[in-house]
């Protein structure tokens, strides 16, 4: 075992991997950065120029090494724009954006560096510890289980501290009914569809996440009528900054790390879950509630961390059952193929080196991606910097362009002009958008997996031990807050506690 | 006195007036070879980035163009939507007919036709078929230590075996229904898993007991060729006219005639499995000229044959069995010409409303 992990280690740095690897890592990193281009279209585009590698190793520096990067240099365009850079990066406009508009882009970019290195880092490691328990951890969720974690992920997002707790939960309900458009897999009636082709496959997440984050944050720059900054620009906090930020929090960057690998691990969830939960649960480690979405550090922290911890968990279905846990994985199984290997049980016992490369490759390629990021992330923070007036046709184009590569038709940009209206209203009337987003992605799986248990177990499921513990710890997540409001309160209402 | 220079210049032109006759003259295609240099052909696929259509419209691309007169760039476009519908009504009724632009749509597709479908704004009838790469034979395997070791005992269990499927529309589902409304057998369909791999995973688990996917999948991929192995599953019944050697277990066709399955009942599961023909089909619009047509039919005939992708083919685990366009029309003419009561079956098993 230790013999594969560093021969792995050595494949991976020897000539011409290392080549493929950059190659990889360049292309990776413009894809990021640029919105609508995403990782999983990339990779599809590029599969082909992989045949001609020979060795696994080598053609996995080149495909695994960009679609690890795509989720570091996301980030920075959601935190620079307010615009999601991949569609797992959504999350960090949150506060990222805020902080850009604080003047701190620098700093916030650095923490996103960081804490992807350290996520990406801890995911790889999972990967690694985890190959001979990977089945039982794979097998450990049914149906039953996954339902009642959608459930679990809408109320920890609608409940998050700071936004009224009804205001947050109705958010995510609408969410949920938004997810109802489009075909209904059970009966194949349509829901919703009013008679277009175009909502049958339902609302896509990505130009209802475009439009509800990008828009408002546009509209306001236009209002504004300055730079994305409006803190003078000597006040630029430096990179370094938001490195020690990392490690100031270092415990919350691990935990958010491993939700990352978790979901990554899950079916059908992955990083565009990931992310929100991970936000949601740094918002909840505040001490001081109000600063959430206000520019707080944490928040960036975060999901920064969990959308690249996800990749490591991501690969521990392909590898162990050779069953693909996400669009991408299924891709990079097609090249696992054409290199002659079949992922599985098998190659565990004959090529244990191939898995412990790509172990390397996630953690190698992020650490390159972060020195490059560092060289030139203050040139970047100088964007926001820019009159907002030069900005903004840029940044419409990419609005627009981000939603239209969803599914190549005009009605993407409706939707998105929609979404963006509901989302400044919703942002004008404080109201909490994270909930809705996350009730559209986890609306048609929750329905799914729901159907699916009823179908396969009667009611006997709700009785099942683990979905038992899973609904006391949703119904904590909800209590919880609320109680410790209340006692908080108790407190002060002694008259000795208030001095 | 201007004779001379007259010819001079007279001369350049009648060569290669005639030069252009006598090459053009054995070689009835040099006109399109004009036709087709320096274009592009698209590909417009019905399905998303990175499935199985997908890779099979990109491999296709890459040797394709080689075999059209004038070699001509061919890039692939996703147009996913509705069940390959969106890809269809656009092709059909949208891109000019001009051979420039090839639908690969789901190989399904014909259903929503067939059975009546409103949005339905094409004509599979009317396109011609260009070619298709591979047949989609099903089968329906179910694990060994569940109570039902055939179709029998399928249909004369108390407790019928739970089946993980997509959706309703999905070819695993078409193939547990058919069972049912050809055998009598009754399964308990489990709708709404997001793909076979998430259903394997389901089946390992003991949620669901059986499953209905194609034979090239099960052959080619893990966790089946560990099941394989360990003998985890049997399988009840397969889709295909013949047996695959592969599959321990009875065509539909043979249970059919065991069960006495009446006309209309066969008809229908002719019809919906007739798809398993033409997996992966291409087509273009109508009114694209013949010549065109004709050309495109024998560059998808020759690159079905070519080594090169046959040998990526194979390292894909894709299987290969092309289909040549002339006869998929033909085929597709038999599917779709069913009377009303087959139709009504149809759009009760394949209902969108």
């Amino acid at each position: 075992m230790i013999e594969a992990f560093t021969s792995g280690f050595w494949q991976v740095l020897a000539w011409p991997a290392f080549g493929y690897l950059l190659l990889g890592i360049g292309i990776g990193f413009w894809v990021g950065l640029l919105p609508g281009i995403g990782g999983l279209a990339t990779l599809a585009l590029m599969l082909p120029f992989s045949y001609t590698i020979k060795t696994p190793i080598e053609a996995f520096c080149f495909l695994l090494g960009m679609l690890a990067v795509t989720g570091t240099t996301g980030d920075l365009t959601s935190i620079l724009f307010g615009i999601p850079g991949e569609s797992s990066s959504a999350a960090l406009i949150l506060d990222g954006y805020p902080m850009s508009k604080k003047g701190e882009a620098g700093r916030a970019l650095g923490a996103a560096i960081m804490s992807s290195l350290i996520g990406a880092t801890i995911g790889a490691l999972t990967l690694a510890i985890s190959i001979p328990i990977m089945r039982p951890l794979v097998l450990l969720f049914g149906s039953p289980e996954l339902f009642i974690i959608t459930i679990m992920g809408i109320t920890f997002i609608g409940t998050l501290a700071g936004a009224s707790l009804i205001k947050g939960l109705l958010a995510g309900g609408i969410g949920l009914m938004l997810a109802a458009i489009g075909v209904d897999p059970q009966t194949g009636s349509l829901r919703y569809t009013f008679g277009s082709l175009y909502l049958w496959d339902g609302l896509d997440v990505t130009p209802v996440v475009v439009g509800m984050f990008a828009i408002p944050e546009i509209i306001d720059l236009a209002v504004r009528g300055t730079a994305i900054s409006q803190a003078p620009k000597e006040k630029l906090k430096g990179v370094m900054e938001g490195v020690k930020d990392t490690f100031r929090h270092f415990w919350l960057v691990v935990r958010c790390s491993l939700i990352g690998v978790y979901f990554g691990v899950l079916p059908v969830l992955g990083a565009n879950v990931a992310q929100w939960i991970a936000y949601g649960h740094a918002a909840r480690s505040l001490k001081d509630k109000s600063r959430a979405g206000k520019g707080a550090v944490e928040g960036v922290l975060g999901p920064g961390a969990a959308n690249n911890s996800t990749r490591g968990g991501d690969l521990i279905p392909t590898i162990a059952f050779g069953i693909p846990g996400s669009a991408s994985m299924a891709l990079l199984l097609g090249a696992l193929l054409i290199v002659g290997l079949q992922p599985g049980p098998e190659m565990l016992k004959s090529r244990l080196d191939v898995t412990f490369a790509m172990v390397w490759i996630l953690i190698i390629s992020n650490i390159i991606v972060a020195g490059i990021s560092f060289l030139i992330l203050n040139h970047l923070a100088a964007l926001t910097f820019i009159r907002g007036s030069l900005l903004i046709p840029f940044l419409l184009v990419l609005v627009f362009i981000g939603s239209f590569t969803a599914n190549n038709s005009i009605y993407d940009l409706v939707v998105t002009l929609i979404f963006g209206t509901l989302g400044y209203l919703m942002l004008l009337n404080g109201w909490p958008r994270p909930p809705l987003v996350l009730g559209l992605i986890l609306g048609k799986i929750g329905e799914n997996y729901l159907w699916i248990s009823t179908a396969a177990y009667g009611a006997k499921w709700l009785a099942f031990p683990s979905v038992l513990i899973l609904i006391a710890i949703t119904i904590s997540i909800v209590a919880y807050p609320t109680i410790k409001e209340r006692r908080g309160r108790a407190k002060y209402d002694r008259p000795e506690d208030a001095v | 006195m201007n004779a001379i220079p007259l010819c001079k210049r007279l001369l350049p032109l009648v060569c290669s007036a005639l030069s252009f006759a006598l090459l053009s003259w054995p070689n009835a295609t040099a006109a399109q070879d004009s036709f087709y240099k320096g274009r592009t052909i698209r590909i417009v696929v019905g399905l998303s980035t990175g499935g199985g259509y997908d890779r099979a419209a990109r491999l296709l691309a890459r040797y394709m163009g080689k075999y059209i007169p004038g070699n001509p760039d061919i890039i692939v476009q996703n147009m996913p939507g509705a069940g390959s519908v969106v890809a269809a009504n656009y092709v059909f009724s949208v891109a000019k007919p001009d051979g420039l632009t090839l639908l690969m749509p789901h190989n399904n597709v014909y259903l929503s036709q067939l059975s009546g479908d409103k949005e339905v704004k094409f004509d599979l009838l009317k396109m011609y078929w260009i070619g298709s790469l591979d047949k989609d034979d099903m089968m329906l395997f179910i694990r060994s230590d569940a109570p039902h070791k055939t179709m029998k005992d399928v249909v004369q269990a108390k407790e019928p075996p739970k089946c993980g499927t997509t959706g309703v529309g999905g070819s695993d589902y078409v193939v547990s229904r058919i069972l049912e409304e050809t055998t009598g057998a009754k399964i308990n369909t489990v709708v709404g898993y997001p793909g076979s791999s998430e259903i394997a995973i389901a089946v390992e688990r003991g949620e669901v007991q059986c499953q209905g996917l194609t034979i090239q999948t099960f052959f080619g991929r893990e966790p089946f060729l560990s099941w394989v192995k360990t003998n985890f599953v049997r399988f009840l019944a397969q889709t295909g006219r013949k047996r695959d050697p592969r599959v321990n277990g009875p065509t539909i066709f043979e249970l059919m005639d065991e069960y006495k399955t009446p006309t209309t009942k066969r008809r229908l599961a002719e019809a919906m499995l007739s798809g398993g023909e033409w997996a992966r089909p291409m087509l273009v619009g109508p009114g694209t000229p013949q010549e065109r047509v004709q050309i495109l039919r024998d560059a998808y005939d020759k690159t079905s044959k070519d080594p090169e992708l046959l040998a990526e083919a194979k390292k894909l685990r894709m299987d290969v069995q092309a289909g040549k366009g002339a006869e998929l029309q033909a085929m597709a003419k038999d599917a779709m010409n069913q009377p009303p009561e087959v139709i009504e079956q149809i759009k009760k098993l394949f209902v969108q409303q």
